[in-house]
């Protein structure tokens, strides 16, 4: 995922601590924003983390909220806290987005959903099992289904748009420095009109006083020439055996639990592929940007979107996108 | 006229815009100045696929028709849809006799012998090029015209372009390809990409041709006032030695516009930093995909600019130099396919 500039490189052959940092905020599509606080957004970083550990997330989620969750290419968002959010009042804010809906579509906003004649319901829910710590606000699910004018009874309701809030393995000590009265539920998946999720969002600004942004995995610079490098599993492995710093024998049929990644490890796994495409094309990969990585977990685009393949994973994938839009935070 | 006439039609149109659909059936002249008159091409799709629809019934068109309009609309854009190259192996001595007619009833008839309901319509364009337009059935159910092969051949060449073929019609069209053409087989060209023009142009070599001569031609000099001439001049020769090297490459004009270039790599792993990885027995294994709207020219771009390091590598240079876009590699050098 991280984009990989010249500078970067440079960098960290002079200062090796330093060009952690630089690339980790360029991960992140940096702003000048997040050179305002660089005391709390260095202490925000990791820069050496635990091995993804797999989780059975299908006990937790129905079926249904499941193949949602993970059949749906998601445009990542961050939001700033939100104030006197509460848990408590889903119906009632159900009700209330669905005539703010109303009431912008009155006003002439063009929602270009198939039968312009139809109205929105809104639903809010909780995805609960979905929050790892306790200091994580439990997810929430919000869906909009339109309503023919002159449909039946019986007729089923269409999900036109789908979005959802979460907060998973939030960093404690920031989630504990929040004034009282805030939610932080940092991380918004939305999918569907862009001028509903627009519409979403700035009900959600008026009513808890926060802030959207969106969560670039990376630059959006398409380069002239695209380049998609796939490695054999197998030997893609034995290469990030070869560049770990412990010998992963021990972890041999189980979770490798309590292993850790350190980010020059990363980084030497992506040298490493570099390399060998150099010595192919003697092309310089570092040169471009990487705007998507795929593997059996899902995707991730550098433009905000990601796809979770494997729900074992979504937890881990979800925790650090959670400290991605922590980061990515004006505050 | 039936029903599966009618979605034929109806599919046609469909994928044809307004101007395109006006010159085509002018082009094809099968209705009359009144017919023809009555269009309204500023209507919506819809309106008009019905006012067609009730024009072809007047005329008793039949599927035939509809065919021979599909075909037209084909020929006249060729740069749709994907098409791949297949050379024919080993002429007889009397395959330059080949000539249309016969080309046309012997393809026709071991076509048939292998196929028990096929459709075939054979079509002459004006560029030398033979267009073949198959609709396949089987032993049981008629030929499916919703999806037809197209099949471009220039008589007295090896060369076959191919688009919209199963893996299960490929040997019986190899098969008639190669005993109407009167040679003793045929292979994939490892070459393709949606615009017609382009791998035709490439592999029949018909663009502007590199000729490399063993000593780099003279460079020719620049006359403007630089601020730090030793540091300029040898910038300035840097790039233009970058430039000549991509241009020896890749030539200096148009090129043929590909879309891909795909290189499967199992060669050994190497990196005087990792031991583990350069002892193991076993090829890294690999694929590479390379893609632009022109990819010829995005590769010329990245070795003149300096992004890919000069002189090009022959992987590279073997696309425009070989006429193919999909290479396996491994530490032997430059596989069969």
């Amino acid at each position: 995922m991280a984009r990989t500039p010249l500078n970067s490189i440079v960098a960290q052959r002079r200062s090796k601590s330093k060009s952690y940092r630089q690339s980790y905020r360029s991960c992140l599509g940096a702003s000048s924003r997040l050179g305002l606080t660089p005391a709390l957004t260095a202490r925000r970083l990791n820069t050496s983390r635990r091995a993804p550990k797999s989780h059975n997330i299908t006990e937790k989620l129905n079926p249904e909220q499941l193949a949602l969750l993970t059949k749906t290419e998601w445009k990542m968002s961050y939001v700033t806290p939100l104030y006197q959010f509460r848990h408590t009042q889903l119906k009632s804010y159900s009700r209330q987005l669905s005539a703010f809906i109303a009431a912008e579509k009155q006003q002439g906003l063009a929602i270009e959903v198939e039968g312009s004649e139809s109205s929105f319901r809104v639903s809010f829910s909780v995805l609960s099992g979905m929050a790892e710590t306790d200091e994580d606000p439990e997810t929430v699910l919000l869906q909009i289904f339109s309503k023919p004018m002159f449909a039946r009874q019986d007729e089923p309701q269409r999900s036109v748009w789908s979005g959802w809030l979460a907060c998973i393995n939030g960093n404690p000590d920031y989630l504990r420095s929040l004034p009282k009265d805030f939610i932080c539920l940092p991380l918004f998946g939305s999918y569907g009109p862009d001028a509903l999720t627009s519409v979403v969002q700035s009900w959600f600004q008026q009513n808890f006083d926060c802030y959207f942004g969106p969560l670039e995995i990376n630059h959006t610079i398409m380069p002239p020439l695209q380049i998609t490098y796939t490695i054999n599993p197998e030997d893609a492995w034995e290469l990030w055996s070869s560049v770990r710093k412990v010998p992963q024998e021990e972890k041999e049929g189980k979770e490798e639990e309590g292993s850790s990644i350190d980010i020059d490890e990363v980084m030497r796994f992506m040298q490493g592929l570099k390399s060998h495409f150099y010595r192919h094309f003697r092309l310089d990969l570092s040169v471009g940007t990487l705007v998507q990585v795929s593997t059996a977990l899902g995707s991730a685009k550098c433009n905000g979107r990601i796809k979770i393949s494997n729900s074992r994973y979504m937890i881990t994938t979800l925790t650090l996108l959670t400290e991605g839009a922590l980061l990515k935070m004006p505050i | 006229m039936d029903d599966l006439t009618k979605r034929l039609l109806q599919r046609l149109i469909r994928r044809m815009p307004a101007q395109m659909l006006k010159t085509t059936l002018e082009k094809w002249d099968r209705l009359t100045a009144a017919q023809q008159q009555s269009l309204d091409f500023t209507q919506p799709k819809w309106a008009l696929i019905e006012t067609l629809l009730t024009i072809f019934e007047e005329n008793e068109f039949t599927v035939k028709h509809i065919t021979e309009l599909e075909m037209l609309h084909v020929i006249n854009n060729p740069n749709q849809g994907m098409w791949h190259a297949f050379h024919l192996m080993d002429p007889d001595d009397t395959a330059i006799t080949v000539e249309l007619t016969q080309f046309k009833e012997q393809f026709k008839s071991h076509l048939r012998e292998l196929v028990r309901h096929v459709s075939i319509k054979i079509k002459k364009h004006t560029d030398e090029a033979v267009w073949i337009r198959i609709a396949w059935g089987d032993g049981f159910s008629k030929p499916n015209h919703l999806k037809p092969t197209y099949v471009v051949h220039h008589l007295q060449t090896p060369y076959v372009f191919v688009t919209s073929l199963t893996s299960k019609q490929k040997p019986l069209l190899s098969q008639a390809l190669t005993l109407s053409t009167r040679h003793q087989g045929i292979k994939d060209a490892n070459l393709s990409g949606r615009k017609l023009t382009a791998i035709r142009d490439l592999l029949m070599k018909q663009y502007q041709q590199v000729f490399t001569t063993r000593y780099p031609s003279p460079l020719e000099e620049t006359n403007q006032p630089v601020s730090n001439p030793r540091i300029e001049r040898e910038q300035a020769g840097l790039l233009a030695n970058r430039l000549q090297m991509a241009c020896e490459a890749f030539g200096y004009g148009v090129l043929p516009q590909l879309q891909s270039a795909v290189y499967k790599l199992e060669t050994k792993y190497k990196d005087d930093t990792n031991k583990t990885m350069t002892e193991r027995e076993e090829p890294f294994r690999c694929v590479v995909k390379f893609a632009s709207s022109n990819l010829l020219e995005s590769i010329r771009q990245c070795a003149s600019s300096g992004i890919a390091s000069t002189p090009v590598t022959p992987l590279l240079s073997s696309i425009p130099i070989k006429g193919r876009n999909y290479f396996v590699i491994k530490d032997n050098g430059l596989g069969p396919s």
